[in-house]
C-alpha cells in the first residue's frame, strides 16, 4: 500500500500524444476492431441513455401521465408547451426538497470527511492489529445501503438499544420527531461512509512521498506542522476526489430515507430523490417528474462540465 | 517515529472507539435475526446476546411458516434471493463484457476517447431523475417485473465502474508487449485475446466483483421496476410486514442475508476499493 499515484480525471483522452503512428500506421483492422469493441456500449447508450433522453424532453412538453389510457407516443395530444417548466419554478415542495438535500449534504460530507481524516492519520503508521481494524472500519460501506437503512430503523425505535443505552424512555421518539429524524437519517449516512472516506484520505497519505516527511522530521518540524504543510498540500487532489464523490452520491440519498422514515414526518425527511419518488408513485405526475428530472439533468452537467474545464485549466 | 506511551494508549483508545461505533449496528443486526419475539424490542430489558437463541426468523422467511406465528407467509425468500442473484449475474456480465471491450478500444485504439467522460456521466444523474422515460419504454416492451429488464438497467447503471476499472488495469500493461505480438504477425483480435486478455485477469476478477456488489446492493431501481415476480432481497425485506405488527427478527434475519455476499467479496478485493470507487483515479 505504498505506491499510490493520483492522477485527476481530465477532459483529455490519456496518452493522446504517444505511440499515435503505430496505432494508426501499421495496424489498419485496429480500427475496425475499435469499432466492433466500442459497439455493445454504444447500442447500451443509444438504447438506455440517448434514446429514453429525447423521450422525456417529449413528454415533460405534455400533461401526459400514465392514467391517462393513451399511450405515450400519443402524448403530444395534450401538448402544453413549458407549462411543467414554469411549475417547478414556483413549486415550493421541490425547493424545500432540494433544500433539505442541500442541509444533508453540507452536514454529512463534511462531517464524513473530518471523521474519516483522523481516522486515516491514525492509519498512517503500522501498529499491532492494524489490519483487523482497518477491515473493521471499512465493512459499512460495503453493507447494502437499504439493509444500512433497515439496521438503523431498528436503532432508532422507541424500544431499540439507542434510548436504552443512554437511559432515555421508549417515549422518546427519532424517526418520528421533527427535528431528530434528519438527525437520525444523517447519523445513519455518515456511519456508512465516513469508511469511504477514510479509505481515500488514507492512500492519498501514504502516497505523500516519506523521505520528505522524514526530512522534515529531522529538520524538527512536529507532527501537526508536518500535517500541514507537506501531507495536507500533496493529498490537494484526492481531497477534492473524495468530496466530489461523496457529494454527488449524497445528493442521490434514496434508499437510506426511504427505509428509515419514507421522508416523514411529514416532509421533514424529504430529499429531491424522494420528492421524485412521492410525484411518480403517488400523484403519478409524470410528465411533471420528466421536467424536474431534466433540469436536475442539465444544471448536474453543466456543474460538471465547468468543474472539469477548471480543471483543466489548473493542471495547464 | 518514536512514540510515547502516552500516544499509544491514546491511538489504541480511538481506534477501539471507531471500531466499536461500527460494530454496534451490525450487532444488534446480526443478534437479533437470532433472536425470539420476546427479545426484539427492550420491553423486558435490553438483551445484546439472545438468551434463548433461536432460528425461527430464518425457519419463518425461508418455509413461511413457523411455530407461534399464525400468520404465514404467501412468498418466502426463494424466490427474491433467486432474482438477487440472477439480476446480479447477469447486470455484472453485460456491464463487464461492454466496459472491457470499449475500453480497450479506448485505451488502446484511440476509438472514441470521448466515451470514457460521458460514461462516468452516467454516475452523476439522481436515477429517479431519468427513470420516468425507461419506466414507459420498459412497460412499452414488456420488460417490467422480468429478469431481464431489471438485468438489462443493471448492467448499463454499473457500466461506468467496469469501463473506468478496467481503464486503469489495461493502461498499466506496456504497449510493447502487445506490439510484439503484432509484429510476429498476430491479428489485432488475437493479441487481445491471447496476450492482453490473461495479462489483465486479475484485474477482470477484480471487477467482476465489485460490480457484482454495486448491482447487489441495488435498491431503488428494482424498487422500480419490479412488482413481484422478480422482486429483489433487499426490496422484499423493505415490504415485509404483517398484521401483527413490525418483523423485526425476520428483517433482520433477511438484512444479514442480504449484507453477507457484498462484504466477504468486498474484503476479498480491498486491495483495489480505492481505484474502484474513485473510477481509477486514485491507485492504492
Amino acid at each position: 500500500m505504498t505506491d499510490v499515484t493520483a492522477n485527476i480525471v481530465s477532459a483529455a483522452p490519456a496518452g493522446s500524444t504517444t505511440r499515435r503512428g503505430y496505432w494508426s500506421g501499421v495496424a489498419r483492422d485496429g480500427r475496425k476492431l475499435g469499432l466492433w469493441f466500442v459497439a455493445p456500449t454504444l447500442v447500451l447508450l443509444l438504447f438506455i441513455v440517448i434514446f429514453p433522453m429525447g423521450m422525456q424532453l417529449y413528454l415533460s412538453a405534455t400533461w401526459w401521465t400514465p392514467l391517462d389510457g393513451t399511450p405515450w407516443y400519443l402524448a403530444f395530444e395534450s401538448f402544453n408547451g413549458g407549462e411543467n417548466y414554469l411549475r417547478l419554478v414556483t413549486d415550493p415542495g421541490l425547493w424545500s426538497a432540494l433544500w433539505r438535500t442541500v442541509l444533508i449534504m453540507a452536514v454529512a460530507v463534511p462531517v464524513q470527511f473530518m471523521l474519516g481524516l483522523g481516522l486515516a492519520f491514525l492509519f498512517i503508521d503500522q501498529f499491532p492489529g492494524r489490519k483487523i481494524f482497518y477491515s473493521i472500519l471499512l465493512t459499512p460501506m460495503m453493507i447494502v445501503p437499504a439493509v444500512v437503512g433497515m439496521m438503523f430503523y431498528l436503532l432508532f425505535q422507541g424500544t431499540g438499544p439507542i434510548n436504552n443505552t443512554f437511559g432515555l424512555p421508549a417515549s422518546f421518539s427519532w424517526l418520528a420527531d421533527v427535528n431528530r429524524a434528519m438527525i437520525s437519517v444523517i447519523i445513519a449516512d455518515v456511519w456508512q461512509w465516513t469508511p469511504l472516506m477514510f479509505l481515500i484520505l488514507l492512500a492519498g497519505m501514504l502516497g505523500v512521498p516519506q523521505d520528505q516527511l522524514l526530512a522534515a522530521r529531522l529538520l524538527g518540524g512536529s507532527n501537526w506542522q508536518n500535517f500541514r504543510k507537506i501531507i495536507l498540500p500533496r493529498m490537494k487532489p484526492v481531497i477534492a476526489i473524495a468530496l466530489v464523490l461523496r457529494s454527488v452520491e449524497c445528493f442521490k440519498i434514496f434508499d437510506l430515507i426511504y427505509i428509515m422514515t419514507k421522508g416523514g414526518p411529514g416532509v421533514q425527511t424529504e430529499t429531491i430523490s424522494l420528492y421524485l419518488y412521492k410525484q411518480t408513485f403517488a400523484d403519478l405526475d409524470w410528465s411533471y417528474v420528466a421536467a424536474i428530472g431534466l433540469t436536475i439533468l442539465l444544471v448536474l452537467s453543466l456543474a460538471a462540465a465547468r468543474g472539469l474545464a477548471y480543471n483543466a485549466k489548473k493542471r495547464a | 517515529m518514536t512514540s510515547s506511551f502516552r500516544t499509544v494508549v491514546l491511538k489504541y483508545a480511538l481506534v477501539l472507539l471507531a471500531c466499536s461505533i461500527v460494530i454496534y449496528p451490525l450487532l444488534w443486526m446480526v443478534t437479533m435475526a437470532f433472536k425470539p419475539v420476546a427479545e426484539w424490542t427492550t420491553g423486558n430489558g435490553l438483551t445484546w446476546f439472545p438468551k434463548n437463541p433461536t432460528l425461527q426468523n430464518f425457519e419463518y422467511i425461508f418455509f413461511g411458516h413457523t411455530a407461534g406465528l399464525a400468520v404465514s407467509l404467501d412468498r418466502t425468500v426463494i424466490g427474491p434471493l433467486t432474482a438477487s442473484l440472477v439480476t446480479s449475474i447477469c447486470g455484472t456480465v453485460l456491464a463487464v463484457v461492454a466496459g472491457t471491450l470499449s475500453s480497450y478500444a479506448v485505451v488502446r485504439h484511440r476509438t472514441l476517447p470521448s466515451l470514457a467522460i460521458s460514461v462516468l456521466q452516467l454516475r452523476l444523474f439522481p436515477p429517479l431523475a431519468v427513470m420516468i422515460p425507461v419506466m414507459v419504454m420498459w412497460a412499452f416492451i414488456g420488460a417490467i417485473d422480468t429478469w431481464w429488464g431489471l438485468s438489462l438497467i443493471y448492467g448499463i447503471v454499473t457500466l461506468p465502474f467496469a469501463f473506468w476499472l478496467m481503464k486503469t488495469f489495461f493502461e498499466e500493461i506496456p504497449v510493447e508487449i502487445e506490439e510484439a505480438a503484432r509484429v510476429s504477425g498476430s491479428s489485432h483480435w488475437r493479441v487481445f485475446y491471447r496476450i492482453t486478455l490473461p495479462i489483465v485477469k486479475p484485474g477482470l476478477a477484480t471487477c467482476v466483483l465489485f460490480v457484482f456488489i454495486i448491482n447487489w446492493s441495488d435498491y431503488l431501481l428494482a424498487l422500480l421496476l419490479t412488482q413481484k415476480n422478480w422482486v429483489t432481497l433487499p426490496v422484499f425485506m423493505s415490504t415485509l410486514n404483517s398484521a401483527m405488527g413490525e418483523m423485526y427478527g425476520m428483517k433482520a434475519a433477511l438484512g444479514l442475508i442480504a449484507a453477507i455476499p457484498p462484504v466477504v467479496l468486498g474484503l476479498l478485493i480491498q486491495k483495489h476499493l480505492v481505484r474502484g470507487l474513485t473510477f481509477g483515479a486514485l491507485k492504492q
